[in-house]
């Protein structure tokens, strides 16, 4: 397949998105919208499979695809134009891939919604933004689709647009994105303003140049770009503090938290610290702060999934939980770490939130963990789909969760030990193994409870699809749970489940995806060490600087010589196959303990709770964090906006009326010369000479 | 002249003479007796802008652009030639005067042989022919000949194209405060002669820079009054301040696809005349001219804008945008051309007034010519529609057009990623890096008064009460006219940058003043020489 088709990738699905849109004006094309979307999201997804070993192959200059020159001013210019490395193409494997899974059980599950058209236009759009914002060749390009991602999130969010709480949750995400992408868009000038230059692969190779130079001295800018940038992928990948609008964008339907608010959109700062993890080197700061905020994620919302009732809620926490992880691994210069997580989290998150999806579509829309019990029976399938995402996600051993999870711990306890470690990097790993317990825990309280035990639930008062023939043979669902058709529903739900469970062992035993980073920008540059001299291990190994002196005031410290190769390769070669046993060890004993818990002993897990009382409601409350927002920034930003609109009112608004009317009172004045009159026209011509003449002459002598 | 330069000369001028065929053409054909053949005019017309547009394409490939100014003459006659076609399809029907005028009286004596005077659009190919020659000028008479080939056949134009008393009105104007004009820019072509002793313009230079050398930077009397003629006359065309008095009146008694052109096609051929003037003496300009230029583009721009704020009739709104275009337009001609550096080269292209200048005239074109194009499609009653409150609720009635609307009004107040925005950054841009700080927050202020009265056409099409009296004329190429020209209002916003590339490529590099304008002037001489390999002598 020529690579040029991969220009194509991110057009294709806007045209679909086009087409859909043309779809919602005649009901009886509606239809045809699913299709159409799924198609132009499924095309892409071959183009890239197509592709694959020619993109991967590109060097140097080749990895730019430019399609045309979108802006030029003075020396800055930005191309409409796609960087093309190994990185890209994962991401395009996980966006349009999962995609296209996501929209086929889409089709069914939005089967019979008034805004059958609207949705799928909606999807297709974001596959368009997405696409764009992972193939970006420079920082504007990337800004311009994680906006749009943002904009096709909001549409989505509030695609139930007559609920209020939905409403409520997409201005939520809007406005918290915004927080976030300040500080982006800040770091992007910033970055112009150092390097001079938006493209990502010059800034990238840029950074590595000052990192392996020893004589390079750190600027501000470069401290402080990282930080900036940052603030926009914590915003965007619903990291503390930014994390509170995730678990309320649940609102959408659940293909959209499966797709945008799982699997691809909120993985995007993910990317975008991978994608410039030189950039990122450069602050000796920026790396460890990312970790420790990841970290403290992971655990933190970790805790809140544990008592939360709401299906979906519990996934969601779990999602940002999990993002922790990926930042945790990233923080730890394991960018092949964070992108593997990001890659299994995709199939097991999405397929979670699918199945959760189907338990309430077979429950007409109730999601109360309280209300529904023993359902194994009536949704066999779902049932055992279900199993396979929580075993991935609690990290059962040789699932995908677990190679993925494994490999983020054991490169922060990498770093966290031996002869040099730091102590940060060993209490975030762990943090790490904490949340790996709360995580299989809370997974598996979730599955024991809908699918284990006593058979019992109660139906929500959601009717959902108004047809009553939606799955055709089936007229008694409003009433009783049932399983979700085979085709287009279930069938997805297996592919996903397949990933869920092998994808980890194959990225792990072919190494393809670990070759993939080392190969691309997201390749760390040299070991960062934070305290003194760096630990390479092996997958670090790639610039040895010569120059051995110590450069504390830089972020460029070089690695150690190579004798400590093999000890160090040895040393971390251990603490993988440790990582392994301890964390298979921890998996076993959440989904025992929640097997307990919440199948076998139920009665002593309510007195347990009811012991623990003031800590469950503290949890379930999400520590009032909301609240606290509330109190602490909404509350007061409202007043201060009510006072400037006083403000507003009286004064900006009454000296703008005043000021609107000078150019009105000076045209009262010069109108009468506009009479009508030929003759006061020629008049005025003649005048304007003499006084022109007149006028220059003044001036000449 | 020598006979041997002459055909080289006329060897560059093949797109003129293609145009002047077709004018030709026009007029024949547009006297048969037939129907049918008159019928065909239009498509005459267009088939000559479509052979003259090729003409020039082949033309600019093949010289390599020799130096200067010499590519704006290319760049003028494309960019006339494009422009032109549009202009045509909104015009389609203006000839055919029944159609516009029908009511229970005329209906009655109404007589098909009698409608569509194909006449018209020889006119209309001869004053963009005359912009054409405008802009190859490179004589004093000459640029007389091609200014006075723009602007007349727009008379005749501006007379026939209503059969209400107000066209005819504002024709009679039109055409006298014109002559007055003419009289007016010849004095001072004359005294400029009588300056210099030549009316060529390398041989004006030449002198003139001498002269400048003697009399310390300033030129001496008679050479300055005669350039304040020639400029406050050439005013005239591009209807800045102080002859911009007839404007509103005539394009407010046009029919609305005439004052399209009005507003177009004598406004570029003024503007490329200015420049060319200009070029004479060089920039940066003499304190004298350049505080001229500077109060006259501040008293257009403002006086356009403010008058603007005041209409109901959005004919004359736009008529007094025009005027407040120009007066932007001159701002870009104050920064001149990019000053080259020690190394020879120009950096970007917020340093060229003229090229700003080029892209300019493009950019308000197309929203202009939307707006009036969009106007022309409706009728009120059996009159034009020509006030707000004709265009409000435009909206529900025919939300095509009001959409088009809103896209050519966004783009005249300079809004990306419209067009006009890309205009207005270069014009800026350029004034501000030749030292006019003060023009430019001048400017934008004007940018902003001049938001409330386009918004205020946008906000009447949109939440307006529709008028019940107001129809399509249905005539499908006037849509065609303003979808293109809206539609190239995005495109060029978006993907602006071959065309400011060209009009960056017309107007650079420039080495000296001195050289500059020997270069224009030598311009088509050269192109002739490479395409015409004849030598008599």
């Amino acid at each position: 397949m020529p690579i040029e088709l991969i220009k194509l990738i991110p057009w294709i699905p806007l045209l679909g998105a086009v087409l859909c849109a043309v779809c919602c004006m005649k009901p009886a094309w509606r239809k045809a919208a699913g299709p159409i979307s799924v198609l132009s999201i499924f095309i892409p997804f071959l183009i890239t499979c197509g592709v694959y070993s020619a993109a991967s192959g590109l060097q140097g200059d080749d990895k730019v695809q430019t399609i045309y020159q979108w802006m030029s001013v003075g020396g800055f210019s930005v191309n409409m134009g796609y960087f093309i490395d190994p990185l890209t193409m994962i991401m395009l494997f996980v966006v349009t891939g999962i995609g296209s899974l996501i929209a086929t059980y889409a089709m069914g599950y939005m089967k019979g919604e008034r805004g059958y058209a609207r949705f799928f236009m909606g999807v297709s759009l974001f596959i368009f933004a997405m696409t764009t914002l992972v193939m970006a060749d420079n920082l504007v390009l990337l800004y311009l689709g994680w906006e749009g991602v943002g904009l096709c999130s909001y549409l989505l969010i509030g695609y139930y647009y007559e609920k209020p709480e939905a409403v409520a949750a997409a201005k939520k995400a809007f406005i918290v994105n915004r927080i976030g992408d300040l500080g982006f868009a800040l770091g992007i000038f910033l970055t112009y303003m150092t390097y001079d230059t938006v493209s990502l692969s010059v800034v990238t190779s840029k950074a590595v140049a000052f990192l392996s130079d020893p004589n390079y001295i750190a600027t501000s800018a470069d401290l402080w770009i990282p930080f900036l940038l940052m603030l926009g992928a914590f915003g965007k990948s619903a990291q503390i503090p930014l994390y509170v609008w995730l678990p309320d964008a649940m609102a959408g339907p659940t293909p959209v938290s499966a797709l945008v608010h799982a699997a691809t959109m909120v993985t995007a700062g993910v990317y975008m610290i991978a994608r410039l993890i030189p950039v990122f080197q450069l602050s000796p700061y920026a790396l460890p702060t990312v970790a420790t905020i990841g970290g403290i994620t992971a655990l933190f919302a970790g805790t809140i999934a544990l008592c939360q009732y709401d299906l979906k809620k519990v996934f969601a926490y779990s999602t940002v939980s999990q993002l922790g992880y990926m930042f945790l691994g990233v923080g730890a210069l394991s960018s092949f770490g964070g992108i593997f997580h990001l890659f299994t989290h995709a199939f097991f998150k999405a397929l979670l939130f699918l199945t959760a999806g189907s338990v309430m579509h077979a429950l007409a829309g109730q999601l109360d963990l309280r209300a529904m019990s023993g359902l194994r029976k009536k949704m066999p399938v779902t049932c055992w789909l279900m199993f396979a995402g929580c075993l991935a996600l609690a990290g059962f051993p040789f699932t995908a969760g677990f190679f993925s999870k494994d490999t983020i711990l054991a490169e922060a306890m990498v770093r966290g030990t031996g002869e040099h470690g730091s102590n940060l990097y060993f209490f975030l790993a762990l943090m790490g193994l904490l949340t790996a317990l709360l995580t299989a825990f809370y997974t598996f309280r979730l599955w024991f409870r809908v699918f284990m035990g006593p058979e019992h639930f109660e139906m929500g008062d959601d009717h959902g699809h108004s047809d009553d023939d939606a799955h055709g043979d089936d007229h008694s669902h409003a009433h009783e749970p049932h399983e979700m058709p085979w085709w287009p529903m279930n069938i997805p739900l297996v592919v996903l489940a397949f990933g869920a469970i092998f994808a980890g062992m194959i990225v792990h035993w072919t190494g393809w995806m670990e070759h993939s980073i080392e190969t691309s920008t997201a390749q760390p540059a040299i070991a960062l060490n934070i305290q003194t001299d760096p630990q390479p291990t092996p997958a670090y190994e790639i610039i040895t600087v010569s120059n051995t002196t110590d450069t504390h005031d830089t972020a460029t410290e070089h690695p150690a010589a190579a004798t400590g190769h093999s000890a160090e390769h040895d040393r971390a070669h251990g603490i993988h196959i440790l990582m392994m046993w301890i964390s298979s060890f921890i998996a076993l004993l959440g989904i025992g303990l929640a097997a307990y818990f919440h199948w076998l002993n139920r009665p002593l897990t309510d007195k347990v709770a009811a012991k623990f009382g003031m800590v469950v409601e503290v949890l379930y409350n999400k520590y009032y964090i909301d609240e606290f927002y509330d109190l602490v920034i909404v509350k007061p930003l409202r007043t201060l906006g009510h006072g400037f609109y006083r403000f507003d009112q009286a004064v900006i608004h009454g000296l703008v009326i005043t000021v609107g009317y000078i150019p009105r009172l000076a045209g009262w004045s010069i109108q009468p010369t506009q009479s009508g009159k030929m003759q006061g026209y020629g008049l005025g011509m003649v005048l304007g000479v003499a006084i022109a003449a007149l006028l220059v002459f003044k001036w000449a002598f | 002249m020598h006979k041997a330069e002459f055909l080289q000369k006329v060897a560059g001028l093949w797109p003129e003479i293609v145009m002047l065929i077709g004018a030709t053409a026009c007029l024949f054909i547009g006297l048969s007796k037939g129907k049918g053949p008159r019928r065909s005019t239009p498509w005459i017309a267009a088939a000559t802008l479509v052979i003259a547009a090729l003409m020039v394409c082949k033309n600019s490939g093949s010289t390599d652009e020799p130096a200067a100014l010499a590519g704006m003459a290319n760049y003028i006659k494309l960019a006339v030639a494009g422009i032109g076609l549009i202009l045509l399809m909104v015009a389609a029907g203006v000839p055919n005067r029944l159609r516009q005028s029908i009511d229970a009286e005329a209906a009655k004596t109404f007589e098909p042989g009698d409608v569509m005077t194909g006449e018209f659009y020889a006119f209309f190919l001869l004053s963009l022919t005359g912009v054409m020659l405008t802009a190859g000028a490179g004589d004093l008479v000459w640029l007389f000949l091609a200014l006075e080939l723009t602007s007349l056949p727009t008379y005749v134009m501006v007379a026939t194209s209503r059969d209400r008393i107000e066209a005819q009105e504002s024709a009679v104007k039109y055409f006298f405060l014109g002559a007055l004009s003419a009289a007016i820019f010849l004095y001072g072509f004359a005294l400029i002669y009588g300056a210099t002793g030549s009316t060529n313009f390398i041989e004006i230079t030449r002198i003139a820079q001498e002269q400048m050398l003697l009399n310390g930077g300033t030129p001496p009397g008679l050479l300055l009054i005669g350039m304040v003629l020639a400029i406050v006359g050439i005013c005239f065309k591009i209807a800045a301040v102080p002859m911009h008095f007839y404007t509103a009146d005539v394009y407010e008694g046009a029919a609305t696809p005439v004052t399209a052109f009005l507003a177009f096609v004598p406004k570029t051929a003024g503007a490329v005349a200015l420049i060319l003037l200009l070029s004479l003496i060089g920039w940066p300009l003499p304190p004298a001219i350049e505080a001229l230029l500077w109060l006259i583009a501040v008293a257009t721009m403002t006086l356009g804008n403010v008058l603007g704020l005041l209409q109901n009739n959005v004919k004359r709104v736009l008529a007094y945008s025009s005027i407040a275009h120009s007066g932007y337009i001159i701002v870009g001609l104050l920064a001149g051309p990019a000053v080259i550096d020690a190394a020879g080269a120009t950096e970007g292209t917020l340093n060229n007034g003229i090229a700003a200048i080029l892209f300019y005239l493009v950019a308000y074109a197309l929203g202009t010519i939307a707006s009036f194009a969009i106007l022309s499609c409706l009728r009120a009653g059996d009159r034009e529609a020509q006030t707000y409150k004709h265009i409000s609720g435009l909206h529900k009635n025919h939300p095509f057009l009001a959409a088009l609307m809103l896209i050519s009004v966004l783009s005249l107040v300079g809004l990306p990623p419209l067009v006009g925005f890309l205009g207005k950054i270069y014009l800026i841009g350029s004034a501000y890096s030749t030292g006019f700080t003060f023009l430019v927050v001048i400017l934008v202020l004007n940018s902003a008064i001049s938001a409330a009265y386009y918004l205020r056409i946008a906000s009447a099409c949109y939440f307006g009460e529709p008028d019940e009296t107001v129809h399509s004329t249905g005539q499908l190429p006037r849509y065609a006219g303003a979808l293109v020209a809206a539609t190239l209002a995005i495109v060029l916003g978006i993907l602006g940058n071959s065309l400011v590339n060209a009009s960056r490529n017309a107007t650079t590099p420039t080495q000296t003043t001195a050289q500059t304008i020997a270069q224009t002037s030598d311009a088509p001489t050269q192109t002739a020489a490479i395409s015409n390999p004849i030598n008599l002598e």
